[in-house]
Formats: C-alpha cells, structure tokens, sequence
C-alpha cells in the first residue's frame, strides 16, 4: 500500500503533516462509488497553495456532487521529491493518498508564470507524460488547467489537453458531466476532446494549429474539428446565488494565509491599464451584504479559525462598505474573530473608513501610488492624485501610524527620469508632512517604505503592446532612485529583474515557448518563484538551445496590428479597446472608472449585462 | 470557571501533527464546538489550555493530557462528544474530568516501541546486549550544549519480545518539569551502533506516572 511506504520516510522531511492529508474540513468519499475522480493540482508547496481561495471553493463545489470526488495535490518540496524518486512513491493526492495517473481529471491552477515548470515537474512525479500529445487514446488522465495565466496559454499549450477559461464554478461540472457520458460509452481522447470543444469557455489547444510570418510574428491561427474561431471565458452571473463554501479544509501546519477568507466582490471598476486582473475579472459583480455576512459568520464557525479576510481586487469600492464593515465589525468583536481587510484604495480611504480599520488592524499601512509624478499616473489611469496620497498619509498619522509601505513600478510605458526622481520626491513630501502634524504618534520617527517592481506588460492589458524596459534599463533606474533618496528614514526594496523579464515572456509567449520551458525543466528549474531556486543561467541556456530570443517577446513593442498569441481567446474586453486605451495612455489622459461612465471595453457587448444602472 | 482536564488518544494520521500545530489545532477546535471555553482576560484574549507532556512528532499516544477552563458548568460525557465531533481522524478523546493531581507532580512517562525489521532475531539479540550494559552512554542535547548522560539508572525496559517482524518492548522514563528524556536518545543511540537500517520505528506512549508511582489523573 502506498500510505506505508509514504510513512516509512514522513519522519525524515521538513513539515511532514503537508504529505499525509487528514485535516478537518477534507472530504473522504467511498471511491467504489465514485463516478469521476479529479485530482486538484496547485503547483507550488503546500503552504502556498493551501492559501488559495479559488482552491476551496472549486474543491469543495466538485465535492457537493455525490458520485465525484475532488482530492488536493501539492508540489512537494525538494527533500520530499527526493525521497520519492529514490523510493518510487509517485504523486499522490491527500485524501485518498492514491496515485494522480488514476484519476479521471488532473487539474492544474496556474496563478502565475513562474509556477509552469512545476507543472512539468509535478505530471513527471505522478508517471503521467508531460506532453499531451504522447498521452495516447485512453481517454483518462486527462491533464487540464484554469487560473489568471491560462488567459494567454499558449506556451503551456502543448502540455494541456484542456484549458478552461474564466471563473470555473459552472463550466467545471459541464466538463465532467460530458466526460462521464463518453467515458460510459467507451469513447477515446480524441473523440471527447472534439467533444469539449464545444462547451464555452473549453479550449482544446490541440484542435489548433499556429503558422508564423518571417519575422517571427505569428500568421494565423485555426481551428479544425469544429472547435470554435475564437474561445470565449466563462463568468458567473450572480455572485449572490453563486455556490460558495460553507466550510473549508484547514491544515494542521501554518501556511501563508491561515485564515477564512471571503469574497466579497469580482472584477474591478478601475481599468488601472498595467493590470491584467482588472481585466481579465470583468465584468464587475458585487456580492450583498448581507451574503457577505452570512458566509463570513458560517466559515468562522465551521473552521474555528479567529481570523476573517475580505478578499477582492478593491474591497472598498463595494457600494455597501461602510454598513458592511460595521456588520461584520458588531459579529468579530463579539467572537474574538479578527477581521483583516487588504485591497484598499487610497482615493476612498475615508476616515470613517479608518476609523473601522483601526479596530481591527494594528500592522502598517501599504499603498500602492504605482508611479512617481502624477503624468506617468495618468498614463497607467492610476485614477489618484499627490493630494489624495497625501492626506491618505494624513490620516493614517493621525491615527496612530507611523509606517506606510508604498508600491511602484518601473520601467512604466512613457517613463522618463523625471518620474524615477518623482518616486523619491513623493516619499520625502510624506516624511515633511509627518513632522508637520501635530498630534503624530509620540516619540516615534516616520518610516516610508518604497517597493519597486519592474513593470511586466501582460496579455489583455492596454499595456499588451508594451514594451518591457531592458536589464540595462531598469538597474540605471534603480541607482537613480537610490542616488534621490536623501534621508534614512525612506528605505528601498525591489524585485529582482531577471524573473520580471522571465515573467513578461512566459505572459506574452507563443507556442514555441513549451520547448524552453520545458528544457529549463529538463535543467533542473522548478520553484521559480523561490528565489533560493531560481535559475536564470539556466533558463538563459535554454532560451539559447531552443533559438528564440526573450527580448523579442518581452522588449519589442508589437504592432496594434499584429496578430497576438492570445487573439483566439476573447475575455469580453476587445483589442479595439485596449488599442484606444494604450493610445490615450500615450497622451497621459485617464478614463473614468466603470461606476463614473462605461467607456465600452466590450464587457456589454459580449454579456448583454450592463455593469452598473 | 470550572477547571476540565480531558485525555486523548493521537494515533495515525494525528501523528504527524506537531505540537505547536496540536495546541493552535485545538484552539480553532473549541471554537467549533460551542463549548463555554474560558478565554484570558488580557490584552489579546484567547482561550486557556495547557498540555500536561509535548509529544514528540511523529509519536502516538493512548494518554495525553489537555487542561482548560469552562465559564459554566457541561456534563462530562458531553465535553467528550461535543470535542469528539470536530476532531480529524486520528484524535479521540477517551475522557474528561476534574484535575487531581498538579501536572508537576509528574515524574515518569511509559512508552510501547516496536522496532521494525527484515532480521527481527539479529536486532533482538543486539538491542539486548545494548541495554544489558552497565552503563548506556547518550548524547543529550540541552541549552547549554551537548551533554553525556548514562541512561541506564534512569529507565526501566520491561516486556521485551521478538515477534515475526520487530522488536517490541516497553520502557519508563523520565518526565515532566525537571528531568525529561525523550525514548529517542535511547533509539537514536542504539540505531547509530549496529550497522545496519531499522525499517520504521514505531512509539507510542501508553501512561503518565506520578513520583508516587500512582497513574497521573
């Protein structure tokens, strides 16, 4: 039996209870009663991935249906992989402990770029091949994937037989249900895959072939076997009748975000244009009140965890915020629950707001101005200006804080040095404005933190076009920002620059992308958002033995004309659109937010739903 | 507030649960079972429970031992089964009753260890030449370094047999606020002198004693 042989070495790895399952909230089904068996693959370790909401409610929607059954898999760490290949233990999922080449469907959930090798890593472990097409007849495994990073899959085209686009809670079920008729019947892969192909929100990459133009640009895509021109996601239209767990799997080990967490709304009115989220999430859909509540006050009880989130993209641009955080407020202080609210806007951020937060949270405060002068935030429509930074500041010092974090980009389209120099300029006007306050916190210095990432152009985006800044680029960058900072009390962080440009890539990356990733895999690259495994010599080494250039993926802008790797794949917001949008960027003008005036991204047409009244 | 001291079994899957993790496990577990747990009066108020030993990870146990406080009055058998019903596979609790004995009135803990082996016979007659010594040198880890201490006057080996497939014996040892020695020291001393693996060891603590000898309730 597999569960020996697995406890025969648990006792010799790192945290050994994220191998063995059994933790409340699992679900333990009667296999000889299953019908379909899905093995939900996160591609990273265990800590991260048990931190996934989107995990948890599609875990727990499959396992409302009594005849399938819905277990969790992990990437083990490094001295567990180990012990399993020397051992010959294969991956296997946590509530049944049985091997993932059983299964019915292997499901993978991509979240970000720097998680694709593990995939490869994951399907070798599991003794299932890593391409799709060495897979042969048998209908079963079927290897499929979903998450934000699926909405441009081509470089990961090769290793999937399915990809499902869009939120997963109906589309899902539609594919099992299918998958369960032609498995009865007997049917092979490729006649359900033809199959699939026609539910909405389906991609079977296989069912399409790329050619490519000279220069490397692509061609043309199509289709064969019927499957549809273009691929639409799928959303959900109600987020108040929507299924959404009522309890949720809490490990015995601490992971990353050990808390309930609960959604409170999707999409975003902003149309930041660096943001892919912002985006790819339309259209915007609130949750209720009094939803929010229930759910919030149902999975405290049911996991006993102390601690609830609202999760969002921009929790207080939900139209009921104040009544609902005092609602929830009136229930968490009466059950010792702490209530933690991330995803606040600076240009909302009232004091009746702070007011509420500060009953609950006694961390730092984290904004995210994005760039240094207000031009350069105009063209990304970072809709906040100096002002509002400032008094957002303001308040927060008069509250009792003394820390602020701030979030920027850089490498941003049309960014000059002046812009650099802003960022340094921005933080040491919040430092002045400190010692200005005559009721700031007693006794203690101001502290503004500055965080810089290198802007990642990422598919969807008016900034697809972009061009990302080079290496070279962003490090002159990066001295002339710490050449502007004058005073200890401003410190300087920033993300390393090779995995933004590995990043800008893998997001923006064609078919012809699978074979770097997975010779770097062949390499040895795995966890690549560890920096401890990061490996970019060896990504490097690969780009070279497969001849393709990252620069001409990731630092050449691409034509409003182009064909895009991703132009097959329809999200709702037309490429029309974000052509005017990166043009009107271009001029440093905004566009209103959603709930001022539509601005037509496509989301009406396409759904028939108009956001807002 | 009504002091309960309850005991559990950890077998299993529960094994793997370390004790840091059991104590914050065992915190989000009273929440879920609407028990009148009492909370601390401080600045961060959280509920009051003390675990009588730690046990190390990958160890079973038949008697481990949670203190709390209850604000009003529960049945026994309804603590048991109100915990019981948000317990993982693996936890059960056996008992639940009012304190007699201070938890530093603890002085040994007992422990059933079977040592797993293709060669049961030879790792028998070594592991009996092992503690038939005069004296039984370890290495103990402790604050202030590595120290060596002779183990031998400290334990008691009872019930050692060689079955089909392992070597089972029971041993006491020292526990609680003063001294405590964790049957590993003994293991670890052992497997590092022959010259050969052991399959899988397997420990699992069967009572806590008194230094008055009597079972600690």
């Amino acid at each position: 039996m597999l569960k020996d042989k697995i406890e025969k070495h648990l006792l010799s790895v790192q945290k050994p209870s994220r191998y063995i399952g059994g933790e409340c909230g699992s679900v333990i089904k009667d296999k000889s009663k299953i019908d379909v068996r899905f093995a939900f693959c996160f591609p990273d370790s265990y800590d991260i991935g048990m931190s996934h909401l989107g995990m948890k409610i599609l875990y727990s929607l499959i396992n409302e249906r009594e005849n399938y059954w819905c277990e969790r898999v992990f990437a083990p760490w490094e001295d567990y992989e180990n012990i399993m290949r020397e051992n010959d233990i294969p991956l296997y999922a946590l509530e049944s402990l049985d091997p993932v080449n059983e299964f019915d469907f292997v499901g993978f959930t991509m979240q970000y770029e720097l998680s694709y090798t593990n995939v490869l890593n994951m399907l070798d472990l599991a003794g299932i091949p890593v391409w799709a097409k060495d897979r042969g007849e048998d209908i079963a495994p079927l290897v499929v994937a979903g998450g934000p990073c699926v909405c441009n899959a081509e470089p990961l085209a090769d290793f999937f037989d399915i990809i499902i686009l869009g939120e997963g809670e109906e589309v899902n079920l539609e594919i099992m249900d299918l998958y369960l008729e032609y498995k009865k019947k007997g049917a092979k892969r490729s006649e359900f895959l033809k199959a699939v192909s026609q539910i909405e929100g389906a991609y079977v990459p296989s069912l399409y072939d790329v050619s490519y133009n000279q220069d490397g640009t692509i061609n043309s895509v199509t289709s064969k076997h019927n499957a549809p021109a273009v691929v639409t996601k799928r959303y959900i239209k109600d987020m108040d009748s929507v299924y959404y767990p009522d309890n949720f799997v809490v490990p015995f080990t601490d992971i990353v975000h050990n808390r309930v967490s609960v959604e409170v709304l999707r999409g975003c009115i902003r149309g930041c244009r660096f943001c892919q989220a912002g985006f790819i999430y339309r259209p915007f859909r609130e949750k209720s009140t009094d939803n929010i509540c229930k759910q919030s006050t149902a999975l405290c009880q049911n996991t006993g965890y102390d601690e609830l989130s609202l999760c969002s993209l921009s929790t207080s641009d939900h139209s009921d915020i104040n009544n609902m955080l005092s609602k929830l407020i009136d229930y968490t202080e009466n059950e010792h629950v702490n209530l933690s609210l991330p995803s606040l806007r600076i240009d909302n951020f009232s004091e009746e707001l702070l007011e509420k937060i500060k009953k609950v949270r006694k961390s730092g405060l984290t904004f995210a101005p994005e760039a240094g002068t207000q031009r350069l935030r105009d063209v990304i429509n970072k809709n906040v200006t100096e002002e509002e930074i400032m008094n957002t500041c303001r308040i927060a010092f008069e509250g009792g804080y003394s820390t602020v974090k701030l979030y920027f980009m850089m490498g941003l389209p049309t960014e000059t040095d002046e812009d650099i120099v802003g960022i340094a300029e921005l933080a040491q006007k919040i430092v002045d404005m400190y010692y200005t306050i005559e009721n700031r916190p007693k006794g203690r210095g101001v502290q503004v933190s500055i965080s810089t990432a290198t802007f990642v152009p990422k598919p969807f985006t008016p900034f697809q076009f972009e061009a990302q800044n080079t290496k070279a680029e962003i490090e002159r960058k990066q001295k002339l920002l710490i050449d502007s900072i004058k005073t200890k009390k401003i410190k300087v962080s920033w993300h390393n620059s090779d995995v933004s440009l590995l990043e800008a890539v893998l997001a923006k990356g064609d078919r012809r992308l699978s074979d770097v990733i997975y010779t770097a895999w062949k390499k040895g690259c795995k966890f690549d958002s560890w920096s401890e495994y990061f490996k970019f010599d060896k990504w490097l080494e690969a780009f070279e033995e497969c001849g393709i250039s990252p620069s001409f993926y990731a630092n050449r802008f691409r034509e409003y004309d182009e064909v895009l790797p991703w132009d097959h794949i329809n999200y709702f917001v037309s490429k029309d659109f974000l052509i005017n949008e990166d043009k009107t960027a271009r001029m440093a003008k905004t566009t209103p937010n959603c709930r001022q005036k539509c601005s037509a991204c496509g989301v009406v047409k396409e759904t028939g739903v108009r956001c807002f009244d | 507030m009504i002091k309960i001291r309850t005991v559990f079994r950890k077998k299993g899957r529960a094994k793997y649960i370390s004790h840091l993790d059991l104590n914050r496990f065992m915190l989000r577990a009273f929440r879920r079972t609407g028990l009148p747990i009492w909370y601390t009066e401080g600045y961060n108020p959280h509920p009051y429970i003390t675990f009588a030993l730690a046990l190390s990870l990958g160890y079973e146990s038949d008697c481990e031992i949670m203190d709390f406080n209850l604000n009003s009055h529960v049945d026994f058998d309804e603590i048991v089964s109100k915990l019981n019903e948000v317990m993982p596979e693996g936890i059960e609790f056996i008992s639940a009753y009012t304190p007699e004995t201070k938890i530093t009135e603890i002085s040994h803990s007992e422990f059933e260890i079977k040592m797993f082996s293709e060669n049961p016979k030879t790792l028998f007659d070594d592991f009996s030449a092992f503690i038939e010594q005069d004296s039984i040198i370890v290495q103990k880890k402790t604050k202030k370094g590595i120290s060596e201490i002779d183990l031998k006057p400290s334990i008691q080996i009872s019930d050692l047999i060689c079955s089909e497939n392992s070597v089972n014996f029971n041993i006491i040892l020292p526990a609680g606020t003063q001294i405590n020695y964790n049957p590993s020291l003994l293991i670890d001393s052992f497997k590092n002198m022959i010259n050969y693996p052991v399959d899988l060891i397997k420990i699992c603590r069967n009572s806590i004693i008194c230094s008055d000898g009597e079972k600690f309730l």
